[in-house]
């Protein structure tokens, strides 16, 4: 249970690209292929290793619909990582990217790593988003670019993983304030050299500095 | 008022001695001075003081300054002092409670201000983001009363403030943040305020944990020193718990976050616990504590979640620290309750911490299993009453799902176990069973009854189990004992509770089933329990629970009791009862009051002891079989499989052996006829053969005739003769071909003979016809020469008579 660093991730994207199902092949390596309407937000949470350190993730998988916005909104400012989903196979939620990611950068704190990823990739025959105008709209952006699929599990893990690489690597290049809880990111509480109940305080520089080095 | 008014004075300047001036008025006039005011001093003042008569004249300050209030709240944002007025006086006037010194107002008798007040102040939903900025203000002047107003809004309108601060950016970041703020009457005004938000809105909680409530709680409680701290650590817990309390989502946050290991510090008793003794601010907080555990593993929670959570409480080693308070002395007997609910709970159909719980020993001499102790307080009548629940409570969770400890308790019942000298939780179920404490008799009786469920093979074991009532009396078993119980003992609740044992006993179990109806007098106390027709207080439900009885043995029946096989019982039943009465009775029980509560939850919930009469398991139970048996009982008749001839009466026998005669008769003749259309069939096949052999000889011949046609049309000139032969298609055809030919020719021969004779006829004819021709002219030329001769006088004689009438005439 116990971890160096705990992030927080959150997932948006249109209705009905996949979210949860990402999120359920991520944290229980299966596939549901009816899935209830996410009603605001659900909860899931996994261990990763990175760089042979324990890395937590937990994740906020956010309602698509349009009636829930303003209470995802609430999410964006505290996520470290965010995955940007769209559906391959459905044109307009990639044509709706842009507004995704301007109310993630408007809301969320400017160092959050976005992944772009363009889901359901299983269903090349009725694929309406060529995979290079996912990646042209990643360059254009600045943002990492995979291209899932939650039902065969294909990039799942590596969409969640790197996602938490580039957050660490940022940390190592000490652009994160892990400080700052609001960041998204924790110091695991065997990692904080002083009194656990207060990861934030004063112990961290030191564990920064050794992130450094 | 004269107080009052001389504490204006330096706002409103001096009065003259004889005014009347109201309340109203000066309001007014102060409403007026705020809103047309240049000088921001002046402003200032006025807002004081319509603060200070805010609370006496509430209606008149609340009626009039709402709009300039908020204006100023926008204009005048930079001074802390004036938006500190503003806040405070809104707060006062959407105050749910009335103050002491408030003036009556005619208005206050009905309604409340508070909420009229409140309701026009959020009509516009930016008013309420507005405040929600001032949490922002460091200043305490603003800061405070900001927190105070939401807090004082959200008590009148708690729906609708939920939803304008859910949907303001950052709205709840704002009010979390006040969590880690410095001056504590600020935190702990925003910890109420959290503890309103998050009443019963799911998205608002879980917003409130993803801005790390858990972390800045704990921090919080651990600064405060945990369960020894004051109220403020109360209200940290209530906080969580309503972050917890069936949200799911955050349950699993709770759990993955390791939160779990920050609550085992709190459950610690300190070494010197029975000195120091618990403070009832203690006794709140270890209160809120448990019910934080208990809201993690409630059977209320999806499976998956209660059984990750349950692990986690083992792992964090907090079942063991709950265990030593349960062993612990000292401890208030509500807290004792309540722990023993939470082990309960955290054990409840998870192997490995019932296994825990059933190697934990009490610190006793000698040391006993905590399960016995426990359970000497359930039997014990000077026992708390909630306590005695709770236990029970705990005891069903330890059996459930638990076939290893169900065998576990129903072996100490045994006989061979009833030799040692130490008390056994066989030995106190039984005691309790049939002492003289009703309640007992029923804790006893759920509590066996749940060794035995979904666990056949403890039925059959509890079979075994003798008593010994009397000094040198003949040991019966325990069915037996139970049944005597019964019809001895006049207590409702006694009498339920071992009827619930026995209906959970007898399903599923023909060999207790058997045994039952060997008890004398067992049916018919059955029956006459199910054929009453008078009912006093709850008397229903024991018909009810009788008529259940009586149908399991139906159900359940192997038909080796001679006088009740499942043929008489359901006679008996039909006879007797009467089905329609008797399906009356079954569904009294889930109609009744007491079945919809104890099915709710399978805690057990009473605030008195008379109300326990019905358990969450039996009603399970209940509405597994209520159906089982009616259709039993229903359509059993047409089921023949399940009645084997020896249950039949005489004249039934008679009638199925006719019936069954009738139905080989037919057999037979079904048999018969199938095979003669069988023959039928390969007839027909047969004849079908040679039909299709004759017609293909036929098309043959018809190709040959065809084929002789074409030959003789190349060699004769007559084509009718064909054609009449192609008329005569029918001469069989196995006809010789040559004889065919020879009649062809002879025919022609006929023919042409016959038309050489015609001919010759008709030249004949001919002949005759000119004959004739040739004789009229000879006539005539005769005719012609006698008139001559009879002109030359010649006399001639008529040759014959025609031509003498002739003459006659011309005579």
């Amino acid at each position: 249970m116990s971890y160096a660093y705990l992030f927080k991730y959150i997932i948006i994207g249109d209705t009905g690209v996949g979210k949860s199902c990402l999120l359920l092949q991520f944290t229980d390596k299966r596939f549901q292929p009816v899935h209830d309407l996410t009603i605001g937000v659900e909860f899931g949470a996994r261990m990763i290793t990175i760089d042979s350190k324990q890395i937590k993730l937990q994740i906020w998988d956010t309602a698509g619909q349009e009636a829930f916005r303003s209470i995802t909104r609430s999410y964006y400012r505290g996520a470290a990582g965010a995955l940007l989903v769209y559906d391959i196979t459905r044109r307009e939620t990639f044509n709706h990217l842009t507004t995704w990611l301007d109310d993630a950068r408007q809301h969320s704190n400017s160092n959050m790593v976005i992944m772009l990823i363009g889901n359901k990739s299983d269903l090349e025959s009725r694929r309406e988003v060529k995979k290079e105008e996912g990646e042209a709209f990643a360059r254009e952006h600045g943002l990492v670019f995979m291209e899932t699929s939650a039902k065969t599990a294909a990039n799942v893990e590596e969409a969640f993983i790197n996602t938490a690489k580039e957050i660490y690597e940022k940390i190592q290049e000490g652009v994160f304030d892990i400080n700052n809880e609001a960041n998204g990111i924790k110091i695991g509480p065997q990692h904080s050299p002083t009194n656990p109940s207060l990861p934030g305080a004063t112990g961290s520089s030191g564990s920064q500095g050794g992130g450094c080095c | 008022m004269d107080y009052f008014r001389s504490g204006l004075k330096s706002v409103l300047g001096a009065q003259p001695p004889d005014q009347q001036i109201t309340g109203a008025e000066t309001v007014e006039r102060l409403v007026s001075r705020v809103s047309t005011s240049t000088l921001l001093e002046d402003r200032r003042d006025a807002c004081r003081a319509l603060k200070a008569l805010s609370k006496k004249y509430r209606v008149e300050v609340g009626a009039h300054s709402m709009d300039v209030l908020k204006q100023v709240l926008e204009l005048d944002r930079s001074d802390c002092e004036i938006i500190g007025y503003c806040l405070d006086t809104l707060c006062n006037i959407t105050s749910k409670e009335p103050f002491d010194d408030e003036n009556e107002s005619p208005l206050a008798l009905n309604v409340n201000i508070g909420e009229q007040f409140t309701e026009m102040f959020i009509k516009n939903t930016e008013n309420v983001t507005l405040v929600l900025s001032f949490l922002e203000e460091y200043d305490f002047r603003v800061r405070w009363p900001a927190v105070k107003l939401l807090t004082s809004l959200l008590a009148n309108k708690p729906k609708e403030i939920q939803d304008i601060i859910l949907v303001s950016p950052l709205g709840v970041s704002k009010l979390m943040d006040l969590l880690s703020e410095s001056r504590e009457v600020i935190r702990n005004d925003a910890l109420l305020l959290l503890i309103n938000l998050t009443k019963s809105n799911a998205n608002i909680q879980k917003i409130v944990a993803f801005e790390n409530a858990f972390d800045r709680l704990f921090e919080v409680i651990t600064e405060e020193g945990l369960t020894e701290g004051g109220i403020v650590v109360e209200d940290c817990l209530i906080l969580m718990l309503n972050l917890l309390k069936n949200n799911t989502s955050n349950i699993n946050f709770f759990k993955e976050g390791s939160y779990i290991q920050k609550i085992a510090p709190m459950l610690i008793l300190p070494e010197n616990i029975e000195e120091v003794g618990w403070s009832p601010q203690k006794v709140s907080n270890m209160h809120c504590v448990l019910q934080l555990v208990r809201t993690l593993v409630s059977p209320n929670n999806p499976v998956q979640i209660i059984t990750a959570c349950q692990k986690g409480l083992r792992n964090a080693s907090l079942l063991e620290a709950l265990c030593n308070i349960l062993m612990a002395s000292g401890v208030p007997a509500d807290i004792l309750t309540e722990t023993i609910n939470t082990v309960g709970e955290i054990i409840r159909g998870n192997l490995t911490n019932q296994e825990y719980f059933a190697n934990v020993m009490a610190p006793s001499n000698p040391p006993r299993p905590a399960i016995v102790v426990l359970l000497m307080s359930m039997v014990n009548e000077k026992q708390p009453f909630q306590l005695r629940c709770a236990v029970l409570y705990c005891f069903e969770c330890f059996v459930y799902k638990n076939e290893i400890g169900q065998g576990q308790i129903i072996q100490t019942l045994l006989p061979s176990s009833l030799g040692t000298s130490d008390i056994t939780t066989g030995q106190l179920l039984c005691g309790g069973l049939f002492s003289n404490d009703s309640l007992s008799n029923w804790f006893a009786a759920v509590a066996i009854s749940h060794c035995l469920i979904d666990n056949p093979a403890q039925k059959e074991q509890l079979l075994r189990v003798m008593i010994a009532t009397n000094l040198g009396a003949q040991a019966v078993g325990l069915l037996h004992q139970s049944m005597m119980h019964l019809q001895q003992g006049n207590r409702l609740q006694s009498k339920i509770g071992i009827l619930m044992l026995l209906a959970m006993w007898l399903a599923q179990c023909q060999q207790a089933v058997q045994v039952f109806l060997n008890i004398p007098g067992a049916m018919a106390f059955l029956t006459a329990q199910t054929s009453a027709s008078e009912c006093d207080n709850n008397e229903e439900l024991l018909q009810g629970i009788c008529a259940l009885i009586m149908g399991l043995c139906v159900v359940f029946n192997d038909n080796s009791v001679q006088n009740y096989s499942k043929e008489n019982l359901s006679q008996l039943i039909e006879k007797r009862v009467g089905l329609e009465t008797y399906c009356k009775k079954l569904s009294e029980i889930s109609r009744h009051e007491v079945y919809a509560k104890a099915a709710k939850q399978p805690q057990i919930l009473a605030k008195h002891s008379s109300e326990l009469l019905l358990e969450f398991e039996f009603c399970k139970f209940f509405k597994t079989f209520e159906g089982v048996i009616i259709n039993a009982l229903g359509v059993q008749r047409d089921l023949q499989n399940g009645i084997s001839e020896l249950s039949l009466s005489e004249h039934e026998n008679a009638l199925l052996l006719q019936y069954k005669e009738l139905i080989r008769d037919q057999d037979k003749k079904l048999h018969d006829l199938q095979k003669a259309l069988t023959n039928s069939q390969r007839e027909k096949e047969m004849l079908k053969n040679e039909l299709d052999e004759l017609r293909q000889t036929n098309s043959q011949l018809n190709d040959q005739n065809t084929l002789l046609k074409a030959q003789l049309a190349t060699n004769t000139t007559s084509n009718h003769i064909d054609n009449n032969f192609s008329g005569t298609q029918i001469v069989p055809p196995s006809a010789p071909l040559l004889q065919n030919n020879e009649n062809h020719e002879e025919l022609n021969n006929l023919k042409k003979e016959l038309i050489d004779k015609t001919e010759e006829l008709e030249r004949l004819r001919k002949d005759q016809e000119n004959l004739l021709e040739l004789l009229t002219d000879q006539d005539c030329k005769l005719n012609v020469f006698k008139n001559r001769l009879r002109e030359f006088g010649e006399v001639i004689e008529d040759e014959d008579s025609d031509v003498g009438s002739n003459s006659e005439n011309e005579v």
